[in-house]
């Protein structure tokens, strides 16, 4: 992109040609919304809506983010104890993976949702335990595992050579982990994690299943109170289209970040 | 079913409860559900395998008519989750189409499911398959063109035979992830053996026992598409080529 804007005004019509695609949608974005004459009884109601439903949206991306905070967490422990050379501590996280990989996410929400209390005694007092925490939870238990092999993986990325040249110099195990090789695993680990994040983001939709009110959720309330086709069809696609715009851009960025290593 | 009755005896003694099994009807419809799992398991493989296919062929055929709109299909298809294309799918477009045609609607729950767990895994297929055909040597191809084949026979016999086996690795992941997908189904009402499940635990409250359940099919289903995988690799690996 840089490349393209420094280029200036030569570049102009190639740029022309090569997003015509997109000039054209647009273009035909706007003979409709002038030709057509939107029906005002099918976006009045969806302006009506729009805060409800990015309020849940909201909480979609809460669901999100505390999960993967979570599990990159409780991952990150996992993947330590699976690099231990004692086999008797890399066993419960060859299991947690194991387990936790190859769940169906729909599968571990219901289980965290039904099999955990409604409510929690601590100390006396009884706290609440909602809904959408535990579906946090559902989601943070596979992210925990996949973070865990993303670990892995980098940490195996980085070549032997380096392990011995270190332990030449005199390094201890734990001292080449933390001075050579986590610090070089940071930036590899990044695009697999931002991946992951975009599946889990995709993957708070589910919370609808199991009664929280998130984004879908709201969509399929408001569709049935207003239940008129042409706004049922406007905001599925405004559904489909936030969950778009919010994982898109991670996507890009993460392609961006994977060429980038690619050519280092 | 002697063995069933000391397998809920001895699940008992643990604390399990398992005596759902015992009922002849719970039991037929955990069976039933575990039958519909597999059909569309193998359904929607196949139809995810020829989405793959004919996305990548529109991918890499240098048109920009066909590519651009593909790559559009792509990128929207990759970024949204499935439950709400699924959503779209059967609650706005099987609506649409009831409209159209009235009452017989030929569309079922069961293949909306088929129709849209294939589209959004065929687009994870054609973009492995994408890099497959990418990998393929330019000399093969240009030696594929001095010996006369046409554009489509280039590709049917020469590209997508060795981006198969390029992409053969992260094939088998996809089908894996579409395993685990399948229980989604649950979400339209299919009654898979997720939806099998929550009607029996809402009855006897066993989640836990029904989730062990759950989670060994599904990791039996896995581990059977994964070895088929590794199988097939190995008797496609050719001397010199791919991984």
């Amino acid at each position: 992109m840089a490349t393209e804007l420094s280029l200036g005004s030569r570049a102009a019509p190639d740029r022309l040609r090569r997003h015509a695609g997109k000039i054209l949608a647009l273009a035909a974005l706007l003979v409709w919304l002038a030709a057509g004459a939107p029906p005002r009884e099918v976006f009045a109601p969806l302006w009506e809506w729009s805060p409800a439903l990015l309020k849940g949206f909201a909480l979609n991306i809460l669901i999100s983010l505390l999960a993967i905070g979570l599990g990159t967490l409780l991952g990150l422990a996992i993947g330590a104890l699976n690099l231990s050379p004692l086999r008797l501590l890399r066993l419960p996280g060859w299991l947690w993976v194991q387990a936790f990989r190859n769940a169906p996410l729909l599968v571990l929400i219901y289980f965290t949702t039904y099999v955990f209390p409604f409510e929690i005694r601590v100390a006396g007092h009884y706290l609440p335990f909602p809904d959408w925490l535990k579906v946090t939870l559902g989601l943070a238990l596979p992210a925990s595992a996949n973070v865990a092999e993303v670990f892995r993986g980098a940490v195996a990325s980085i070549p032997a050579t380096q392990w011995e040249a270190a332990r030449s110099l005199g390094f201890g195990r734990g001292q080449i982990l933390r001075a050579i090789i986590l610090p070089q695993c940071c930036k590899r680990m990044l695009p697999p994690w931002m991946n992951l994040y975009a599946v889990i983001t995709m993957g708070t939709a589910l919370a609808s299943l199991v009664g929280v009110h998130d984004l879908i959720d709201t969509a399929q309330i408001a569709t049935n109170t207003v239940n008129r086709v042409g706004f049922t069809v406007l905001i599925y696609a405004s559904v489909l289209g936030l969950f778009f715009a919010y994982c898109y851009p991670i996507s890009r960025f993460t392609r961006y970040l994977e060429r980038r290593h690619a050519f280092q | 079913m002697s063995w069933l009755d000391a397998f809920v005896q001895w699940t008992g003694w643990l604390g399990l409860d398992y005596r759902f099994l015992l009922d002849a009807y719970e039991r037929g419809s955990f069976v039933a559900g575990a039958w519909v799992t597999l059909q569309l398991c193998l359904c929607t493989m196949a139809g995810s395998l020829a989405v793959g296919v004919a996305l990548a062929a529109a991918l890499v055929s240098g048109r920009p008519w066909l590519a651009g709109p593909t790559r559009l299909f792509v990128e929207v298809t990759r970024n949204t989750p499935t439950l709400v294309q699924l959503y779209c799918a059967f609650l706005v477009l099987n609506m649409l189409i009831s409209e159209v045609i009235g009452g017989a609607n030929p569309f079922t729950p069961f293949a909306w499911v088929v129709i849209v767990i294939s589209l959004h895994k065929g687009v994870f297929h054609a973009e492995a398959l994408r890099a497959g055909i990418e990998a393929v040597p330019q000399v093969t191809l240009e030696a594929a063109t001095s010996l006369g084949f046409s554009r489509r026979q280039r590709l049917w016999r020469v590209e997508l035979p060795l981006a198969v086996r390029f992409a053969l690795p992260s094939l088998v992941n996809n089908l894996i992830e579409l395993v685990k997908m399948t229980a989604l189904a649950s979400a339209i009402a299919v009654g898979d053996i997720t939806y099998a499940s929550i009607l029996i635990w809402t009855q006897r409250d066993n989640v836990l026992e029904l989730m062990i359940l759950i989670l060994l099919f599904f990791g039996l289903l896995s581990f059977v598409v994964n070895c088929l995988g590794r199988g097939l690799e190995a008797r496609l690996r050719m001397p010199g080529y791919g991984h």
